[in-house]
């Protein structure tokens, strides 16, 4: 795990040790029964919205950018033409040179699949392959190697088999 | 006579769960390499659990005590409202009667999102009529949640509500608690809307909206199952099942919530901590519901669609929906903080389920986020999310409601408590580190919906089986429970009350056991990785001897080409059942040679993405190893 990945085991790791801190927090409290001002604790339900809006809005305006959406193929750019069918994939060509981006333009025969591009178990990306219409994936590799392709969209009796790779070269 | 109503419902839906969660352990074995399913089986068992488990227990438990929720709050059911609550229930039961039949008997495995055009295309594993029997089915469940918020709304405005003024409208505004914010122009005579109602209202409104054009979908795909010419646009179905497949998520979560804001202040002995924000929160709620589905497509934005601008705009919208649950746990938590909360089966499942609430509503908020939600969509993440929330938050809240309503419906006690304990804690267990292990793969790049995953993951696959039997034991208990119960067994002595301290020390020590074995689990799967194959491809390699020379190359262009996606290669570990059996049909090189140039027929030409020499290769291999 490195990159996103890693960002989210992170992030939720402490997210965990928080909620089961403040569970354990409301759980003790209960040992002693003791009048609280309700009236107050509803007031402060309004506050508690702020600091809910403001978490998100934060949350939002650092994450928002990260889309993997509107990028234009780059002049310099390798074209692969990824062809999708229950249950393989057409990579072509399936070499590709490391440095150089990569534009994978998807098209399924048939159902809804998934490109989705492995090294090893590190996930790399994925696009949504539609049927009859082209979806473009731009990824450029650092690492030379071979790649695996994964089927990430359920397509059928063998969507778990629907195997391919390609190779990055330097 | 509602309180018999909501029986039936209980039931029904505890019927449904035993079911459904028998075929979640068998695929979950299979997977694991135990008793291992043929595909389709498995993935015919996916859809049939899927279903049943969500809509079929958990989502028709809810609906069911949602009618409970409405007469704790001064709502009776009238003529109509029963009525349609009837049927309802028969539509629901006919509905998921249907879909077993259509995927356990007649071998319909298009998932439990069925998406739009997979039905059609089986592979030759399913005719037509399983597709339109399947559709039906998934028919009858929409009408029946269409009739039940019918039966919700027209309970809720009735007379009980006590707003002043006549008009439908603004019935249905008092119901939405806008009286909390606008007290003259949604006015009550004594006393503002109880807060259980709102919830109910909203996903009553909201599930109207997102149910029909799904229904016309699933018209049209009855159509066209026998009529094939009858086309949809595939983006056009995706986006219209999420409109669907969002909400429906919450016609489990809203109902919950309704039943929280229902029993916690009565087992705390106090009122709801809610300010009037908490309208504010519902009124997001009921706008946002319908407009977040594509938050489901993140991953969706082919060229020249407005997909990708209507994917960044649903972000913001999705975390608008964090606002609804955030307030909710605020105001629920500090209503049992420093209560008499007495910690019995009800309260601990209550407690259990708020703290799960929170912890797969924080991985939720991972899946929100198009940024992260482009690393883990698809990935056994969302499988170890949505587990969670719908087993330990949601399917508490139902045996909560159990464990509370039963007692009073029958007018007989819970046979032993110590033993509803014991039910919920192994499953609060069981689910968890179950889900963490999910979690955890996905991060790691398990995709979901595998019936054999890629090698890798083999060692944290069965690891997770204990909890997975742990989770049906505690089922196993419930039952037992609950027979005793009803036959109206004296209920067992309560064990002597332990001082609260030590509970709540017995408590932390569970916790961190969860996360103990979690740890473990997480070692298993590093060690296990470390001493396994190394993750290139699904199918696994077999240890065949090389037969001869250049075959070891033929046999790895048959892997990276996807050969083994349709065709069965014993030699290559493939067993595809689309094309031509390899092994059946011994092809001579000649052939091979031809075909994979060439192609045939429903297989492709190879030319431009194999070079002359990789065809040479796997035609030589395929001609060597076949039939043996």
């Amino acid at each position: 795990m490195a990159g996103t990945d890693l960002t989210i085991l992170i992030a939720y790791g402490i997210a965990l040790v928080l909620a089961v801190m403040i569970t354990i927090g409301v759980w003790l409290s209960t040992r002693s029964r003791r009048p609280v001002d309700l009236h107050r604790l509803a007031e402060f339900e309004r506050r508690w919205l702020v600091i809910v809006a403001a978490v998100l809005v934060a949350l939002l305006a650092a994450t928002i950018w990260f889309t993997p959406y509107g990028k234009s193929t780059p002049a310099n750019a390798q074209i692969v033409h990824v062809t999708a069918r229950q249950f393989f994939w057409q990579v072509k060509p399936s070499t590709v040179q490391a440095g150089r981006p990569v534009a994978f333009i998807t098209r399924s025969k048939d159902v809804n699949h998934g490109f989705g591009i492995f090294k090893g178990h590190r996930f790399i990306a994925q696009i949504q392959v539609v049927p009859n219409t082209d979806s473009t994936l731009i990824e450029t590799f650092q690492e030379p190697g071979t790649y695996t392709v994964l089927c990430l969209e359920f397509c059928g009796l063998n969507h778990h088999g629907m195997v391919a790779s390609f190779t990055v070269t330097k | 006579m509602t309180r018999r109503l909501v029986g039936r419902y209980l039931v029904a839906s505890t019927i449904i769960l035993l079911a459904s969660g028998l075929l979640g352990v068998l695929i979950r074995e299979s997977q694991a390499g135990i008793g291992t399913l043929p595909d389709n089986t498995w993935y015919a068992l996916m859809t049939a659990h899927g279903l049943g488990a969500f809509l079929g227990w958990a989502g028709f438990a809810v609906m069911g005590l949602s009618f409970w929720v409405l007469e704790e709050c001064g709502l009776e059911l009238r003529r109509i409202g029963r009525w349609l609550a009837e049927a309802t229930w028969w539509l629901m039961v006919l509905g998921v009667a249907g879909v077993l039949i259509s995927t356990l008997a007649l071998h319909f495995a298009g998932s439990w999102v069925f998406l739009y055009p997979l039905p059609f295309h089986s592979a030759g594993q399913w005719g037509k009529w399983a597709t339109a029997i399947f559709a039906f089915s998934v028919l009858l469940a929409g009408l029946s949640i269409v009739t039940w918020c019918l039966s919700i709304l027209h309970t809720i405005v009735g007379p009980g509500l006590d707003a002043v003024k006549r008009g439908i409208g603004n019935r249905l505004g008092v119901a939405l608690g806008l009286g909390y914010l606008w007290p003259k122009r949604f006015a009550t005579a004594s006393r503002p809307v109880p807060y259980p109602v709102i919830p109910l209202t909203v996903i009553g409104i909201d599930m109207i909206i997102a149910t029909l054009p799904l229904a016309v979908l699933l018209v049209e795909m009855i159509v066209q199952a026998f009529s094939p010419s009858v086309h949809v646009d595939p983006l056009l179905a995706k986006n219209i099942l999420w409109f669907f497949g969002h909400p429906v998520v919450y016609l489990l979560l809203f109902p919950a919530v309704a039943v929280y804001y229902t029993l916690v202040p009565k087992l705390a002995g106090r009122p709801l901590v809610a300010g009037n924000v908490i309208a504010v929160a519902w009124a997001i709620a009921v706008v946002a519901n319908v407009t977040v589905w594509a938050h489901h497509i993140y991953i969706d934005y082919p060229d020249h669609s407005h997909q990708a601008t209507i994917n960044v705009l649903m972000q913001p919208t999705t975390f608008a929906l964090v606002i609804p649950s955030a307030l909710s746990l605020y105001s629920l938590g500090l209503t049992i903080y420093h209560s008499d909360w007495k910690w019995g089966v009800v309260e601990t499942t209550l407690f259990l389920g708020l703290f799960s609430w929170l912890t797969a509503g924080l991985s939720g908020v991972v899946n929100a986020t198009i940024a992260f939600d482009k690393v883990v969509h698809n990935t056994l993440w969302i499988v170890g999310h949505f587990h969670q929330m719908a087993i330990v938050n949601i399917g508490f809240v139902v045996f909560a409601g159990i464990y509370y309503v039963l007692p009073n419906l029958y007018g007989k006690p819970i046979w032993s408590e110590s033993l509803g304990k014991w039910h919920i804690w192994l499953t609060f267990i069981g689910v968890n580190v179950n889900s963490g292990f999910w979690l955890w793969q996905g991060l790691n790049g398990a995709p979901r919906r595998f019936a054999q995953l890629p090698s890798g993951y083999e060692a944290s696959t069965r690891a997770a089986l204990p909890f997975v039997a742990m989770i049906a034991f505690a089922q196993v208990l419930f039952v037992i429970n609950m027979v005793q119960t009803l036959r109206g067994v004296e209920p067992r002595a309560a064990r002597v009350r332990v001082d609260r301290s030590l509970v709540a020390v017995e408590a932390a020590i569970v916790m961190i056991a969860i996360f103990l074995a979690l740890g473990a689990g997480v070692g298993g799967f590093f060690l296990g990785r470390a001493t396994g194959g190394s993750h290139t491809k699904t199918v696994p390699t077999t240890t065949a001897t090389t037969p001869t020379v250049g075959s070891d190359a033929g046999k790895s262009v048959f892997a990276s080409a996807g050969c083994g996606g349709c065709h069965t290669l014993k030699d290559a570990g493939a067993n595809g059942a689309v094309g031509p059996n390899l092994d059946q049909a011994k092809p001579p090189l000649a052939r091979v040679i031809d075909r994979v140039t060439n192609g045939k027929a429903g297989m492709p030409s190879f030319k431009g993405q194999l070079n002359a020499a990789q065809i040479q290769d796997v035609a030589r291999y395929v001609s060597s190893v076949a039939g043996r």
